[in-house]
């Protein structure tokens, strides 16, 4: 072990010190790479802390939890447990979103509780000493509309106990006195320390839900069997459902990981490029020690012993870059928190990161993710290491490549690869993540990086002959010289493939998905004016619109035509999804979904009629119900049972979304009420702007302070604003990517041309000028850029159907219509092209290092 | 005619050169005061030990490096001071170098390798490549010319080396240990060669070597250690 590490020290070490440059560069490279890769898993990481420990806090030590899918439970309910043989502890949690009145600061949780039975279920302590605690709990107990405050929460709001705060709710505004502030622990962590705590019947007057409860938490007497349990949950009525408190933790972190994997690969694609110049640079020392490994052997070196030493190498490199990687890391993950949580709160679940919280499971991924992958690069370079014979110690030639291996071979092994992609599209995904597609993604990068010396090849050989007419001998001599090196310059190309394959890929992916929302946008997301419940949104709807403002609404204006609706947020099984009872008949006067199966003609008056409703196409991908099935759920108490009439796309969030009749709702269930209208101008009026106006303020004027208004231009622009934010970071993760493929080109570039110091010598004692002999190594990454980047175009076109019909479809459940952003495309590529034969200006340097005359003395 | 003296008409003039290289904190001397006068047509063997700045000579010779000091003149063209772009029209139309280890490039055929230098310099391809049959043809290695050049024995690279040295018509060949890398018999096929190319076309040799091949066809050796000159500079 010891001699193995001298060995490694004289022979590797002092060589990667020695070539400082080329091994910086790769360290650099490597060390985006895993940044990019730590950080994504460290934001997401901490957005999932953050909503576990919510979910936790919030669970308690309950053993069951007892709500009504899409509604609020009758209190009655909780009279069931008071003598139950297996219930032990009882006790009703109700939450909502409340804000300050007439402040900016953004809504808080308020909890309701039941200050005496919670004790045993939740741990929640209010600061000072004790008699004032006490004082606190009690005056909770007998005075209604107090409230005990988090501390970070009364810190931002500028309250102490005993202040006055005044707070805002859907129905009304109502005047609370803070009885006391919460020890940071247990309840009062929940949703980033933002929280506040009231009686049951406080709230319940206060949000209007008399007599209604969220849930009602169990906990079971020791002993109590399964069956037992089992007996108590087929005892309750059907449309109540009895779960494990972790099962809303467990669905939404589900629908997190999903998303974290997206990121983990889309980040990991930066440290996959950066496995190409690991590669790069190992096989190439190989190369260029030959000689020096012959001799090893020669003197009993053993062959396990250099594939080792060429292995460590690897392993050192990524080592380093996973070093080098923390500091720029540390910055990046800074950025990407507040990203990342955006958009998991819009398209999954509430989060609010206060913190990021390292987690050791996660650098140790990374780490190992990063040295792994480092490994498996030098794995093939670190064998023809192992295979150099000792008989090459005795010859006189300076070591070339001998071992020549068939671009013709990689080509076949590429398409082999090729064909093994195609084959693995078609496979389902395993537990909801498209294993197969991100494996079939691997295999086109992988054949297009086999394809490469045989595309250099050809490229270089079918042009000869013109470029030796257009632009003389520097421009035919690089043409041989790409020939000549495509097996190895190939590894750099297939970098730059994979990075503007990627580039290609999304932007196309990107392009043809905001265009579909846009789409989307403008024709289902229509209306002039959208009207919901005050607190509407951030209370996921729960709390309609009361009925007096509901006429007041009804009879506001003739100029407009109204499409009321009605939200619920349910489940099925682990799978959230909306149920949307909509005003159908005026919306497909003003308004059209995007269809996808079924003929839109034909159904559009059949659900005007509520003969069924139409399902998203998440949904549909999701349960697997098609048009013509059936759709069962429960809501409110009602079985609603109808026929699938078609799919529809929509964007509005990750989970599915099922739209119904209003007005047949009401018939055939029971009355939705409103949650929310939008306006749309009845006939085109002269000025819609006053029109608008005029409207608006109207609505202000009588119920401004219980309604939430906004413009649908304003909303319209505020999705696509969010579509834009989401992907401002796969953006960045593009851009390093692309750096590194980059940097690959030019350390590729600049060890081929220091290697090849003594041709280009030769070439300038036979009458060479520098400035041919630089226009020549231009030329050389001019083919390595072109061949790179129309290969990685082609790649990419074919990745973008892939992401778009396999990967996409398979994460998310939601396809695309497929359009190609040319104008970006065509912008970008010839910047990608300047960039990358940018990258040759270091080669041109290093040509120039050796004095000529040193030819001279070569022997 | 004194040493420091410059020879009329000669091909080659050397004065008081010097070649300093700088090695770490001190320097080091390639060539220490050389004086050399070559008449035009000369076959000059240029012998000494390693290290004694034969290489080091040539160099300067070649426009590949430029003297610490002195005065060299080649051809008529002044050395010393001139700009990048001088020394390689300099390289293209007045020097052919021949070098110990062929340097042909692998990645081009035998044929291209001899036309290289024409192209470079701008001739035209298609009397470069009927030039370079010529030589071809004249060095017995017409049969090779597609072949490519890393396939050929020690012997035949030398030639076609050779031939690309004298492709755009030198005044002076410099040949820097041409034998070293090939056994006797082909290396006495090279002086042979490039005694008849002396002898027929008129163009000057200096041929530095460690052997005595070429002591037969020399018209005058010269003897170099620690960079100066051990032999009068001027003569035939």
């Amino acid at each position: 072990m010891i001699s193995f590490l001298r060995l490694f020290i004289a022979f590797s070490l002092r060589h990667a010190a020695r070539h400082r440059g080329r091994t910086i560069a790769v360290v650099c490279g490597i060390a985006l790479g895993a940044a990019v890769f730590t950080s994504v898993r460290l934001a997401v990481h901490a957005s999932i802390a953050s909503f576990t420990r919510s979910m936790d806090f919030f669970a308690g030590n309950a053993d069951r939890v007892l709500v009504q899918p899409g509604g609020v439970l009758p209190e009655e309910t909780l009279a069931r447990f008071y003598t139950h043989p297996a219930v032990r502890d009882y006790t009703v949690l109700s939450t909502t979103y409340a804000r300050k009145a007439d402040a900016a600061a953004p809504p808080f949780l308020l909890i309701g509780i039941d200050p005496l039975l919670d004790r045993t279920f939740r741990e929640w302590r209010l600061r000072g000493r004790e008699a004032e605690a006490v004082e606190g709990w009690l005056d909770l107990l007998r005075e209604p509309y107090t409230v005990l405050l988090s501390l970070p929460l009364a810190r931002e709001l500028g309250l102490a106990p005993g202040a006055r705060l005044a707070l805002e709710h859907t129905r009304r505004t109502a005047d609370f006195r803070v009885a006391g502030l919460l020890e940071p622990s247990g309840l009062a962590l929940v949703e980033g320390g933002r929280v506040g705590i009231v009686d049951i019947a406080t709230f319940q007057e206060l949000t209007g839900l008399y007599g209604k409860i969220d849930r009602i938490d169990l906990k079971f007497r020791r002993g109590v069997s399964a069956a037992e349990i089992e007996e108590l949950a087929r005892s309750l009525p059907q449309d109540l459902a009895l779960h494990p408190p972790s099962a809303a933790r467990e669905s939404g972190v589900t629908m997190i990981r999903a998303y974290q994997l997206n990121l983990s690969v889309l980040s990991f694609a930066s440290l996959f490029v950066g496995m190409f110049l690991v590669y790069s640079l190992v096989a190439l020392n190989v190369a260029a020690r030959r000689k020096e490994l012959a001799i090893l052997r020669a003197l009993g070196a053993a062959p396990r012993t250099l594939f080792a030493l060429f292995l460590s190498e690897g392993v050192l490199l990524g080592t380093l870059g996973w070093l080098a990687a923390i500091p720029l890391g540390a910055v990046l993950v800074r950025h990407l928190l507040e990203a990342v949580s955006r958009t998991i709160s819009t398209l999954f679940v509430r989060v609010r990161v206060e913190d990021l919280e390292l987690s050791a499971a996660e650098i140790a991924v990374s780490f190992a993710v990063t040295v792994v992958t480092s490994l498996l690069a030098a794995w093939q370079p670190a064998g023809e290491a192992m295979r150099v014979p000792p008989r090459e110690a005795m010859d006189m030639v300076a070591p070339e490549e001998r071992r020549r291996r068939s671009a013709r071979f990689a080509a076949l092994l590429a398409l082999g690869c090729l064909a093994a992609c195609g084959a693995l599209l078609p496979l389902p995904p395993a537990g909801g993540v498209p294993l197969a597609g991100y494996l079939a993604v691997l295999l086109l990068f992988l054949g297009f990086a086999l394809l490469s010396p045989f595309l250099l090849e050809h490229l270089a050989s079918g042009l000869d002959g013109l470029l030796a007419r257009l632009a003389g001998p520097p421009a035919r001599l690089a043409g041989r010289a790409v020939r000549q090196g495509a097996v190895r310059t190939a590894v750099s190309v297939g970098a730059l493939i994979t990075a503007v394959a990627l580039f290609t890929a999304l932007v196309i992916m990107v392009h043809s998905f905001r265009r579909t929302v846009e789409t989307w946008v403008r024709q289902t997301v229509s209306g002039e004016l959208f009207v919901t419940a005050k607190l509407g949104q951030v209370n996921r709807f729960r709390f309609p619109i009361p009925e007096d403002i509901v006429e007041g609404l009804r009879r506001l204006d003739a100029a407009f035509d109204l499409v009321e609706s009605r939200r619920w947020f349910l489940e099925r099984g682990h799978f959230p999804y909306e149920f949307e009872a909509m005003g159908m008949e005026t919306f497909f006067r003003h308004g059209d979904f995007l269809w996808l199966q079924g003929d839109p003609a034909a159904i559009r008056p059949r659900a005007a009629r509520g003969e069924g409703v139409l399902v998203s196409e998440v949904f549909a991908a999701r349960t697997g119900l098609r048009p013509g099935d059936r759709f069962e759920a429960r809501i409110e108490g009602s079985l609603v049972d109808l026929p699938i009439l078609g799919v529809v796309r929509d964007y509005r969030t990750d989970g599915g979304i099922v739209f119904y009749s209003h007005a047949h709702f009401r018939e055939r269930f029971h009355d939705p009420r409103w949650s929310g209208v939008r306006f749309f101008f009845r006939e085109p009026p002269a000025d819609p702007e006053a029109e608008l106006s005029r409207l608006r303020r109207a609505i202000l004027e009588r119920w401004g302070d219980r309604l939430d208004l906004v413009g649908g231009r304003e909303l319209r622009e505020a999705v696509l604003r969010i579509f834009d934010e989401t992907f401002a970071v796969t953006t960045v993760l593009l851009l390093i990517a692309l750096a590194v493929a980059a940097l690959g080109i030019a350390t590729t570039l600049t060890v081929l041309v220091l290697e090849r110091s003594r041709q280009l010598n030769t070439i300038l004692a036979v009458g060479g000028s520098p400035r041919q002999i630089r226009s020549m190594i231009f030329w050389e990454a001019a083919f390595l850029v072109v061949t790179g980047e129309g290969a990685g175009l082609a790649c990419g076109v074919l990745l973008s159907g892939m992401l778009i019909e396999v990967i996409n479809r398979q994460s998310f459940g939601w396809t695309f219509l497929y359009t190609v952003d040319w104008p970006s495309l065509g912008l970008s590529l010839p910047l990608i092209f300047g960039a990358a034969l940018g990258a040759a200006l270091p080669a041109v340097r290093a040509a120039f290092r050796q004095p000529p005359a040193a030819l001279l003395r070569q022997r | 005619m004194s040493f420091a003296e410059p020879c009329p008409g000669a091909i080659v003039c050397a004065r008081n050169l010097t070649r300093l290289f700088r090695l770490g904190a001190g320097t080091v001397t390639g060539l220490d005061g050389v004086d050399l006068d070559i008449d035009p047509g000369a076959f000059v063997v240029l012998k000494g030990p390693s290290g004694s700045g034969k290489s080091t000579l040539l160099s300067l010779l070649a426009g590949l490096d430029t003297a610490s000091s002195g005065e060299l003149t080649v051809a008529g063209e002044r050395l010393t001071g001139r700009r990048p772009a001088d020394l390689t029209r300099f390289r293209r139309e007045v020097v052919g170098m021949v070098f110990q280890s062929f340097n042909l490039l692998p990645t081009l055929n035998v044929l291209e390798n001899v036309c290289l230098p024409a192209l470079l310099a701008g001739r035209d391809e298609g009397a470069a490549r009927r030039k370079a049959e010529e030589l071809l043809e004249r060095l017995g290695l017409a049969g090779r010319a597609r072949h490519p050049a890393d396939r050929l024995s020690g012997g035949e690279m030398q030639r076609v080396a050779i031939a690309r040295a004298v492709i755009n018509g030198p005044a002076l060949v410099l040949a820097d240990e041409p034998t070293g890398n090939l056994d006797s018999k082909n290396g006495e096929a090279v002086i042979e060669l490039l005694a008849r190319l002396n002898r027929e076309d008129g163009v000057t040799v200096l041929l530095a070597t460690h052997s005595d091949l070429a002591d037969g066809v020399a018209s005058r050796t010269l003897r170099i250690r620690d960079g100066r000159l051990i032999a009068p500079p001027c003569g035939a």
